[in-house]
């Protein structure tokens, strides 16, 4: 087997494993006490915000990689990461209002948290457009690159917008030791790492879609040069 | 709770969906890239 069949592999049987744990652990789950069984809602939103901030972690990397090593491998794994960040960030998108909906009794807030995720998706949307657009020239990588790492910081920015607010935010604290109430950190926890698996086998699928699309492009235009 | 099915299904049905959409790219590019190949060379 190769050794991209054997990451192929891996990936889905630990993607397999992990959510069919979660989805048990998520079912076993107490309900909340005071939200009812709309928290549950919480056990997909908070692992798909892990999604997000790891797509567009690896994108910024993969960026940075690129300007450093002027090597295409980093500018399709930035691509390829943007792409399942976008994913994930729509999830959260739509189901954290499905729950402010169940709990607020409305769909959004222009919540400093809330607003600071629309952003970041707006951002890394755009990326994708521009890629898009400009697909191809090293001078168009380059730009993308330098965009990808000048969006990061609004990623810290949403992890701490908590604490930036001040308090003053209508939006549930970070997860910490402790904030949890008994019976529930085992489905963050799996939740979290089907997130993770999740992330991984989309991510390595990704990126070989991308590694034949180049080598569609170049045997393309050898067939133009000849 | 079916505010909390529409959320399960959303993110899940998320996932596999575009899990299936790029296995099917992938199976598209092979293709192509097969076809590619041999008109190249002949």
């Amino acid at each position: 087997m190769s050794s991209s069949a054997a990451w192929k592999r891996a990936s889905a049987v630990s993607l397999a494993v992990a959510a069919s744990l979660w989805a048990w652990w998520v079912l076993r789950a107490p309900v909340d006490a005071t939200q009812g069984l709309i928290q549950k809602v919480l056990y997909v939103h908070v692992p798909c915000v892990l999604g997000a901030y790891l797509g567009f972690a690896v994108t910024a990397l993969g960026g940075l990689l690129y300007l450093v090593r002027h090597e295409e491998r980093f500018d399709r794994l930035a691509a390829a990461a943007a792409e399942v960040g976008v994913l994930f960030c729509s999830l959260v998108l739509l189901t954290g209002p499905i729950w402010a909906k169940g709990t607020w009794g409305r769909w959004w807030s222009w919540d400093l948290r809330l607003t600071l995720t629309l952003l970041l998706y707006l951002i890394y949307v755009s990326y994708l457009l521009l890629r898009s657009f400009t697909e191809g020239s090293e001078r168009a990588a380059r730009f993308a690159a330098v965009y990808a790492i000048a969006g990061a910081p609004v990623m810290l920015l949403n992890y701490f917008a908590i604490d930036l607010a001040g308090g003053r935010t209508v939006h549930p604290e970070n997860l910490g030791s402790g904030s949890l109430g008994a019976g529930m950190g085992m489905p963050f926890a799996l939740g979290m790492l089907t997130a993770l698996a999740a992330f991984a086998h989309l991510l390595v699928r990704r990126l070989e879609v991308g590694g034949l699309r180049a080598e569609l492009d170049r045997l393309e235009a050898e067939a133009e040069r000849a | 709770m079916s505010y909390l099915v529409a959320a399960y299904a959303i993110a899940i049905g998320g996932v596999v969906g575009y899990a299936r959409w790029l296995a099917r790219t992938r199976q598209r590019l092979a293709r192509e890239l097969a076809d590619r190949s041999a008109a190249n060379r002949g």
